[in-house]
């Protein structure tokens, strides 16, 4: 947990201001002495999460429950689509059909707003981080 | 006539929080009654306070109703009506993460989704929409809506929109401008009254078929047809149960596509009305020149110059649904602040604070959608006008007398 904490803030420059925002934060000296490790570590090591931010700097970086969140929905509106396509074919009036419809809308809702609010905040931990700066996994280290 | 609830808080020794924020950095009056007593016993020695008391006034919530189709709390509307208040709204922090409730110093804004009575299984058994009133519970709804402007905090389901489930309910605490927002805020009769002030948005098919294909396009799931397919069968379940709710707005934004380009299709340019009805109580219509009479007005000229198509203005009186409205009316796009700042110092009744406060909300959110339009124009606007209602109702209820608040 340190480990890949450290990989995150040092990871900073693909994620733009966000670091910035967290070494403002109160109480950075009360951060726990922790072994730093070589950069190659940070690079590969470090879970999922570390590593996609290290190794990707050109794609706007993003955590492994991100992308699965984004996946999952996005497989939901192709699934959802190829079912209401299905219903629709008998009687485009039907109740199912309109049902089948409305929960594509909503799911192609749900997927604009979590591109919407990881435009805003790329760091899904930001607003907890503010709130608690000591903690693992938000503590900045300068070693 | 206020009637208030004691709150019992723990020793201010503790750190937790008291329901009221004791940071004020809102530009306006307001009189806060908070009063605390020691009960007799009271053990000085052990430093151990006695438990202090707090009473909040009822009445001091301010209900605001909001139609809209484009899901809860996280529209441009909502960002910018707590944007003029003060202070971004935000998710509640530490709870679930999937909460549609937005929260700010002043305001919070519930989402409408989250008094479903049926879930997204439920629905497709009983065959009805998320629209159909039938999904909804609107005892619940008018229940918690009914407490939180009373002063009480309620236990709000939680809808997941992702999941398509009903989530274990989170705490929410009665603030001083409640929003509620979603499919349907003017229903009920009985939420109807509980409100303070009511807007509609009002889409027009083209457009909202044009912002759809925006949002939608890019998803591999989707194509023209199944965008087109959508909406149509979406079409009957909100004509005849959402559409409805536009009579008793008091205030309408209708967008509807431009008539300064023939023939244009892009839903780029837009035409915007904001109709607002006369009579409210608190409520003064903004107007161009001289309240009531008519007028057209295209700004862009010797003093101003625009770019192709330009600006143009509308206002007079009308009758909507058989009330007696006003409508100013805007067609085309802002390219420059100037532009901007022309129309502002050329409208009246703003209810802003000072020359330039709808400019200075409209930059400080120029990266949101609608910032070059009447769109987000009409939507400041009625921020403001929000604001000023919000006011003058606290105003009236702080003349009551004290007598009641010492119960």
């Amino acid at each position: 947990m340190a480990s890949s904490a450290s990989a995150v803030a040092i990871g900073g420059p693909a994620r733009g201001t966000i670091p910035s925002s967290r070494s403002l934060g109160s109480g950075r000296s009360s951060c726990p002495r922790v072994v730093s490790l070589p950069v190659a570590a940070r690079g590969g090591g470090g879970g999922g999460k570390a590593g996609a931010l290290a190794v990707r700097a050109m794609a706007p970086a993003k955590y492994k429950g991100t992308r699965m969140r984004e996946k999952r929905l996005a497989e939901m509106i192709e699934e959802k689509v190829r079912e209401a396509s299905e219903v629709c074919e008998g009687d485009a009036r039907s109740d199912e059909c309109k049902v089948a419809w409305d929960e594509v809308e909503e799911v192609s809702q749900a997927k604009a707003d979590l591109r919407l609010r990881l435009e805003k905040q790329q760091d899904p931990l930001e607003s907890f981080c503010e709130q608690n700066p000591e903690t693992d996994e938000c503590c900045v280290h300068f070693d | 006539m206020a009637a208030c609830t004691v709150y019992t808080t723990q020793s201010l020794h503790s750190t937790c929080s008291i329901s009221t924020p004791s940071k004020t950095h809102l530009g306006f009056n307001q009189k806060k009654q908070i009063l605390f007593y020691n009960s007799g016993k009271r053990v000085t020695n052990r430093g151990i306070a006695a438990v202090p008391y707090v009473i909040r006034c009822s009445g001091d919530t301010v209900v605001i109703g909001l139609a809209a189709d484009s899901g809860c709390g996280k529209s441009t509307f909502m960002r910018r009506l707590t944007s003029v208040f003060g202070g971004a709204a935000e998710p509640p922090k530490g709870g679930n993460p999937d909460s549609n409730t937005l929260i700010s110093d002043t305001t919070t804004v519930i989402c409408l989704d989250d008094y479903h009575s049926l879930d997204r299984t439920g629905r497709k058994e009983k065959g009805v929409t998320a629209l159909d009133p039938r999904a909804n519970n609107f005892d619940l709804m008018y229940e918690q809506v009914k407490a939180l402007k009373e002063g009480k905090a309620v236990e709000k389901p939680i809808y997941n929109h992702v999941t398509g489930l009903l989530d274990p309910p989170e705490l929410t605490k009665p603030p001083k401008i409640l929003v509620i927002e979603g499919l349907h805020p003017m229903f009920d009769q009985r939420v109807r009254d509980l409100l303070d002030f009511s807007i509609y948005l009002d889409i027009s098919n083209e457009v909202k078929f044009a912002w759809k294909i925006q949002r939608d396009m890019a998803e591999r799931g989707h194509s023209l047809e199944s965008i087109k397919a959508s909406i149509e069968a979406r079409k009957p379940d909100f004509e005849a149960y959402i559409d409805p709710q536009k009579q008793y707005a008091d205030a309408v934004i209708e967008v509807l596509p431009t008539q300064l380009i023939p023939g244009d299709n892009e839903g780029k340019i837009l035409r915007v009305r904001l109709i607002m009805k006369e009579g409210v109580k608190y409520f003064s219509p903004v107007y161009l020149f001289d309240e009531g009479s008519t007028i057209s007005w295209i700004p862009c000229g010797r003093k101003l110059s625009c770019s192709y198509p330009g600006i143009k203005f509308t206002y007079g009186p009308e009758t909507y649904f058989g009330h007696e409205v006003s409508v100013l009316e805007m067609d085309g796009q802002f390219d420059r602040l100037d532009e901007l700042i022309y129309v502002e110092s050329h409208l009246s009744n703003l209810s802003t604070k000072f020359y330039g406060e709808v400019t200075q909300q409209m930059l400080k959110h120029a990266e949101f959608p609608g910032s070059n339009n009447g769109t987000g124009l009409f939507q400041t606007i009625v921020g403001l006008k929000i604001r000023e209602l919000y006011e003058h109702i606290i105003a009236s209820k702080a003349a009551a007398p004290l007598e009641a608040t010492k119960a």
